[in-house]
């Protein structure tokens, strides 16, 4: 695509986003605020992806983020921009305690200890009365600039689409860099990489660590607007749910399909008018549909290398007894 | 603590193992054989509760006939989600065919809490009452959960032994070798889709008179294999087995002194166990794809 045509459609992407609050109702507007914390989830997984890791965390250091921001905001009466990165920081540091057992064991291992800690977590959240209980913690006070409340929804998504620039920026510097390109190698194949002096269980944790910090942001900005933080919100369920997004919206797509497949998943369903038992079966019919016949994703669909799925399904009877392109 | 309280932990825990070996046998050698990680597991077990309530409740046959029933049923619905569903998504990737499980899960989880709804199915016991020795009482009930899951166990032991079931953990090792040897892996598969499955089934008949059917079951349950998988090593089937034992005796008595926190002591006796046997608790494991 000629560069002219790729900086109009930019330029037309940003002029979009900056007056959406204007286009759109505000219910929309809310679907869309929860849409960029489920982005931001989203890229975590994605992010962890890349090192061959499965991560089924999310949710736990996700509420990690919540819970700092909202416990301090309450009772030690903090400034939100405060809590950020103490949030980030304390994500880290629990993070590298408990994946230093977990990482040097493999993808299977890390994959299972992920799940046994979103579990453990939310019922460390839920039982400890400091933290509010299963009822949740009380209702926290808004952001503050200042004088300058964070009130409506247009200011929360300008405060959402401020925190996913900036964790896409920060993603696709590291993925351009020299430990992104270590990531890589170690995505590819295990052996390759140490064989060749990647310290894989060093680029992996460095990796995890570093999807724990943004996870915990996106937490913070969660309790930002949702203002309480319930020990239901932050379990499996929640963390495999972000899986669907990645991969609907494409496994391959490390920055976009999160986003694509967040977008999807939550406003699909909206017009869809289903009802609130019938959503999950659709939504579980719709993915299996979409896995089976576009497993690039969505995002795969515009990329020309697709071939057509019947196309894939004859190639697919030739070889059907390879082995499934596992990840190293 | 009593003697008899002591018992009770103990067959309680015992009672857990044994439900958590058959499912968490089903799980592991879905993932050794297959290469798939089975979401949908817990599921096929609620199945084969809710089945033995209708059999049993519903039709008022025999319990017996209720876990036969329950185990065939499993046994052609594995086969079929194998040719429906996962036989497409194998070429795919390892992510790909268990996000299809957990859609899979979620699906007949749903289904089932739109019909039944939160409310447990009660199963009549098999037989009612209890023994008692001295001051100790056994529940017959529980007894019988624990003799069944052991008698399932002793004949997936000689299943492992045939042709098939060698063909099996061969291909678990090295499919490429494995199908050097003329082991015809896609056979394979569905095989151990079938008997995976139907291990599940069979363990949640067995649990329905003790526990109720109830939609929530099957994540409970799959929670749980998590934990067995871990401790036991990915992979290993004898490891699952003794990491079922000791993880269902573990939360038993944990249970007792904290609640619902046993959970997190599990954890922690589950990431101290990692940390130092690395490999499971029975050593090698069978290998597995991306360590």
């Amino acid at each position: 695509m000629p560069k002219v045509i790729k900086i109009i459609a930019l330029g037309v992407l940003v002029i979009l986003l900056v007056a959406l609050p204007r286009l759109i109702n505000p219910y929309a507007l809310q679907i869309v605020i929860s849409t960029i914390t489920y982005s931001m989830l989203g890229l975590g997984f994605a992010f962890t992806l890349k090192v061959g890791l499965p991560r089924f965390d999310i949710a736990a250091w996700w509420g990690v983020g919540a819970y700092t921001t909202a416990l301090l905001m309450q009772k030690a009466n903090m400034s939100f921009w405060l809590t950020l990165p103490i949030g980030g920081i304390i994500s880290v540091l629990l993070g590298w305690l408990v994946f230093s057992i977990a990482i040097p064991r493999g993808m299977m291992v890390f994959l299972m200890f992920g799940m046994v800690l979103a579990l453990a977590m939310q019922q460390l959240f839920g039982s400890v009365e400091f933290f509010g209980g299963w009822g949740g913690t009380d209702t926290l006070p808004q952001p503050t600039i200042g004088s300058f409340t964070f009130t409506h929804k247009p200011e929360l998504y300008y405060m959402g689409l401020a925190f996913l620039i900036l964790n896409l920026l920060v993603y696709y510097a590291l993925y351009n860099s020299k430990i992104g390109r270590a990531w890589n190698s170690i995505g590819s194949s295990i052996k390759l990489a140490s064989s060749l002096g990647v310290d894989v269980v060093k680029y992996r944790m460095a990796n995890v660590l570093i999807g724990n910090f943004f996870l915990a942001i996106a937490g913070s900005y969660f309790v930002a607007y949702s203002l309480v933080a319930v020990p239901d919100t932050f379990g499996l369920a929640n963390s495999v749910i972000v899986m669907m997004y990645v991969i609907v919206g494409g496994i391959a797509y490390n920055l976009s399909g999160p986003i694509v497949g967040a977008l999807i998943i939550t406003f699909v369903p909206q017009y869809l008018r289903l009802t609130k038992e019938y959503e999950p079966i659709i939504t579980s019919v719709v993915t299996i549909l979409l896995i089976v016949l576009l497993p690039m994703g969505i995002l795969g669909i515009l990329d020309r290398r697709t071939k057509p799925w019947f196309a894939r399904m004859k190639w697919f009877k030739k070889n059907k007894d390879s082995e499934p392109k596992v990840p190293a | 603590m009593t003697g008899g309280l002591f018992v009770q932990l103990l067959i309680n825990g015992l009672m857990a193992g044994g439900i958590y070996a058959l499912v968490s046998s089903g799980f592991t050698l879905i993932l050794g054989v297959i290469k798939v990680f089975n979401f949908a597991q817990g599921q096929f077990y609620m199945l084969g509760a809710f089945i033995t309530y209708g059999v049993v409740s519903i039709l008022g046959l025999p319990y017996l006939l209720a876990i036969l029933v329950a185990l065939i049923a499993m046994v052609i619905l594995g086969v079929i989600v194998h040719f429906a569903i996962i036989q497409w998504t194998l070429p795919s990737s390892f992510f790909h065919t268990m996000l299809v499980t957990v859609a899979l899960g979620t699906i007949i989880t749903q289904s089932a809490l739109l019909s039944f709804g939160f409310k447990e199915q009660v199963i009549p016991a098999v037989v009612q009452g209890h023994a008692t020795i001295g001051d100790i009482t056994f529940s017959w009930g529980k007894l019988i959960v624990i003799a069944g899951a052991i008698v399932i166990m002793v004949t997936l032991y000689y299943f492992m032994k045939t042709k098939t079931g060698t063909a099996m953990l061969a291909s678990s090792e090295n499919r490429e070798v494995a199908s050097l040897q003329g082991i015809n892996a896609s056979r394979i598969f569905w095989v151990t889709m079938a008997v995976g499955c139907g291990l599940c089934g069979a363990a949640g008949a067995l649990i329905a008179p003790v526990l109720s059917a109830s939609s929530t079951m099957g994540t409970t349950i799959f929670n749980r294999s998590m934990l067995v998988v871990l401790v036991g090593g990915t992979g290993s089937m004898s490891g699952a087995l003794v990491a079922a034992f000791l993880v269902g005796i573990v939360e038993s008595f944990a249970y007792q002194y904290v609640g619902q926190l046993n959970l997190l002591v599990i954890f922690g006796f589950v990431a101290v166990l990692i940390f130092f046997r690395p490999g499971g608790l029975l050593g090698k494991p069978l290998p597995i794809p991306g360590q």
